[in-house]
């Protein structure tokens, strides 16, 4: 192995370096970076840093699949192009590379921005319009090189599609083994990638948010750094807007309400307890119902638990007082409570003021998981929960949870299947139309992606694991499952049948019933009620009721 | 001669029944009859309802009336007593049918079964009372991340179908 003097280096890579104009400026020079040069790779006359060989070696491979791809190009390439010397064969790869890559200045319209401002709404085809009549000008003299520069371009597209899928899980690894150096070049590979992928729509937008995710984990740690510090007011907005976009909310709340009426049906004191009010969305439908059933309405009291509203807005008492105007209008008599609880472990079951003569229904929409921590069982908040829960002896328990295993202990297993999931999520999201809906629904989901992969300990709240978990958790805590019946699923198949996209699917799993997108299941809700603990004289009253 | 004597008795027949036309109104006028003019009406479909309305000012006045689009709502079901008082309050039949109804029962038009008139009265109607209480929170200044457009659970079935 020949050692070549560490000065000389520098100078080199240095040189080279200033001189690329493709990549972002590289990473100041970290000492362990300034290894020896590949000795075999020197007897034959290339100098290539050891540390470098994994990244020249991919980028050669690009660079032969887009000479293949665009042979019209070659010949320009040997006349016109200013070669670096050979031998430093980093710097060559990546001007030969950026040769090709160079975006055709006229149909730049075609190919998409990449969104960068997730906040800002851009139609990317309303803003071809003004640009359409130049680029007509110019196409009868350049058509050839066009089609052949957009044949490039969409190939590089599917390739680039594809090897970010394989930078990123090879990034999740490096970073699962604690290699951040080499966790970071793949970041700023990906990010450069990413120009050249359209971000708009499909693997290009996830990997987006993703690479963020990630590049929050190397940079900011896994404290949580600002995301999670969202106020409750902008989450409810987000949260608000992702229940237009899409029907996961909607499938969530009907189906809950249609358990709590049938497990309501001759009661006629009841009190429901939602775990997370938001803008209270689901309540006017249960109230409608419970207005309309026959022999007449019950009271009906809400409790409602919320995060607490900074500046003095009670926004938890705003939302009681629209409910309470809905159900005067439709003469429901009804009370409102508001719980302000900035955890849902922080509630106690005194607060709920829960009156022994009425019957309980306890709605949890997506948020028991945050009461799960890393260790399993050992006096998680979700166990004191539970128990408590289980004291107020409900009549029902409806739970909705991500149908997700994002709990998992190891890293990479994790980020993989967020990829998964994610992504059928963002596809789902495809068919939406409605904006400014969508778009702040995709910011909504940002969030979880990026609270998932860049957060831990405490900080990671979400914590979504799969159906089959949270039965044997609430079988074991001593809530017995309940069937969802017919009238739900009908219900369920109505409301997505409503939704402009075909790609939704309902399915029953023993009771409980999934949304998914394209059979692969997003959502799951179940029904539960607690065992009593003494033996039953009476045995409990079926709640399932056949159409 | 004769014909000629037979020509005027027609017409002077015939300017008499005319003349009678004329100052008597026929036996029967539907305008006079408002009660059956509803029943008529009330069983049209949406699109002949509204060309209906442009005919004259007292079909219009009763197309536009709320107990018409009850018959629309809830035409293959007999809804139960108390719907009516809910379906006023929460805005009428007129706005329940143009707003959730009709879109409902278009958007399952192709996987309908008879059997789901009534889940689908059901829908359309908690729908329905979703979007009254939108609307109720629009009326307070709740904000809005974007200034107009108020989220809307109804907008979904606005946009077309994109298949």
């Amino acid at each position: 192995m020949v050692l070549y003097d560490s000065t000389a280096l520098a100078g080199n890579s240095s040189g080279s370096s200033s001189s690329s104009s493709s990549k972002p400026p590289p990473p100041p020079l970290q000492p362990q970076q300034q290894q020896e040069i590949d000795g075999l790779l020197a007897g034959a006359g290339y100098k290539v840093r050891s540390s470098e060989l994994r990244k020249v070696a991919q980028r050669l491979e690009r660079l032969e699949t887009a000479m293949v791809n665009s042979p019209a190009d070659f010949s320009q390439l040997a006349s016109d192009t200013i070669h670096y010397n050979p031998s430093d064969l980093a710097s060559w790869v990546d001007s030969l590379l950026s040769e090709f890559a160079q975006p055709p200045t006229c149909p730049s319209e075609f190919v998409m921005d990449p969104v960068t401002n997730q906040t800002v709404v851009n139609d990317a085809w309303t803003t071809t319009e003004p640009n359409m009549p130049q680029v007509h000008q110019n196409i009868s003299y350049e058509q050839q090189s066009l089609n052949n520069q957009l044949t490039v371009v969409t190939a590089m597209e599917e390739d680039s599609g594809i090897r970010l899928v394989h930078m990123l899980m090879t990034c999740a690894e490096c970073i699962q083994r604690g290699d951040f150096p080499l966790a970071t070049s793949f970041l700023e590979d990906m990010q450069g990638l990413l120009t050249r992928v359209n971000t708009v729509c499909g693997i290009g937008k996830v990997a987006g948010h993703f690479i963020d995710a990630l590049g929050r984990r190397i940079f900011q740690g896994i404290g949580g750094g600002s995301i999670n510090g969202g106020s409750a007011y902008e989450n409810e907005i987000l949260y608000h807007h992702f229940y237009e976009a899409c029907p996961y909310l909607k499938f969530a709340h009907f189906t809950a309400n249609q358990a709590i009426l049938e497990a309501f049906d001759g009661h006629d004191c009841v009190h429901v307890v939602d775990f997370n009010l938001m803008h209270g969305l689901q309540w006017p439908a249960l109230i409608q119902a419970l207005a309309l059933r026959p022999g007449g309405p019950p009271l009906l009291r809400l409790t409602g638990i919320g995060p607490p509203s900074p500046d003095g807005r009670d926004s938890l008492r705003e939302i009681g007082l629209r409910l309470a105007e809905l159900a005067r209008s439709v003469n429901v008599r009804f009370a409102f409570r508001g719980v302000a609880a900035s955890r849902l472990e922080d509630v106690k079951p005194w607060m709920l003021e829960v009156n022994p003569k009425e019957s309980v229904a306890v709605n949890s929409i997506m948020q028991l998981h945050r009461l799960l921590g890393s260790e399993p069982n050992r006096n998680s908040p979700v166990e004191t929960v539970l128990s408590w829960i289980r004291s107020l002896n409900p009549k029902i328990m409806t739970v909705v949870e991500q149908e997700a295993n994002h709990n998992q202990p190891g890293f990479l297993d994790r980020f993989t299947e967020a990829l998964h999931y994610y992504s059928t999520m963002f596809d789902s999201l495809e068919a939406c139309t409605v904006q400014p809906d969508k778009a702040l629904a995709e910011i909504y989901i940002q969030r979880e992606i990026t609270n998932v992969v860049s957060c831990e300990g405490s900080a990671r709240v979400e914590r979504h694991e799969p159906l089959a978990r949270w039965r044997t958790r609430l079988s074991g805590a001593g809530f017995r499952p309940l069937h969802l019946g017919s009238n739900a699923y009908k219900q369920a198949s109505m409301l997505l049948t409503l939704f402009s996209a075909e790609g939704y699917s309902v399915e029953e799993n023993d009771g409980c019933l999934t949304l998914g997108w394209h059979s692969r299941p997003l959502i799951a809700a179940s029904a539960w009620q607690a065992l009593s603990d003494a033996p039953a004289e009476f045995p409990a009253p079926d709640t399932h009721r056949p159409s | 001669m004769a014909l000629n004597h037979h020509l005027s008795c027609y017409r002077q027949d015939h300017h008499e029944t005319v003349g009678e036309n004329k100052e008597k109104r026929p036996k029967f006028f539907i305008n006079d009859h408002a009660d059956i003019l509803i029943e008529i009406l009330k069983r049209l479909d949406g699109r002949s309802l509204c060309i209906a309305a442009s005919v004259c000012r007292l079909w219009c006045n009763i197309a536009r009336s709320d107990s018409i689009w009850e018959n629309m709502c809830f035409r293959h079901v007999s809804p139960p007593p108390s719907v009516r008082s809910v379906v006023l309050a929460l805005g009428g039949y007129k706005r329940l049918y143009m707003g959730c109804v009709r879109p409902v029962r278009s958007r399952l038009g192709r996987a309908r079964r008879a059997s789901w008139a009534r889940d689908e009265v059901q829908l359309s109607l908690s729908l329905f009372c979703v979007d009254y209480y939108e609307r109720l929170g629009g009326s307070n200044s709740n904000g809005r991340l974007v200034g107009e457009s108020l989220p809307s659970s109804l907008m979904f079935l606005c946009k077309p179908v994109n298949v």
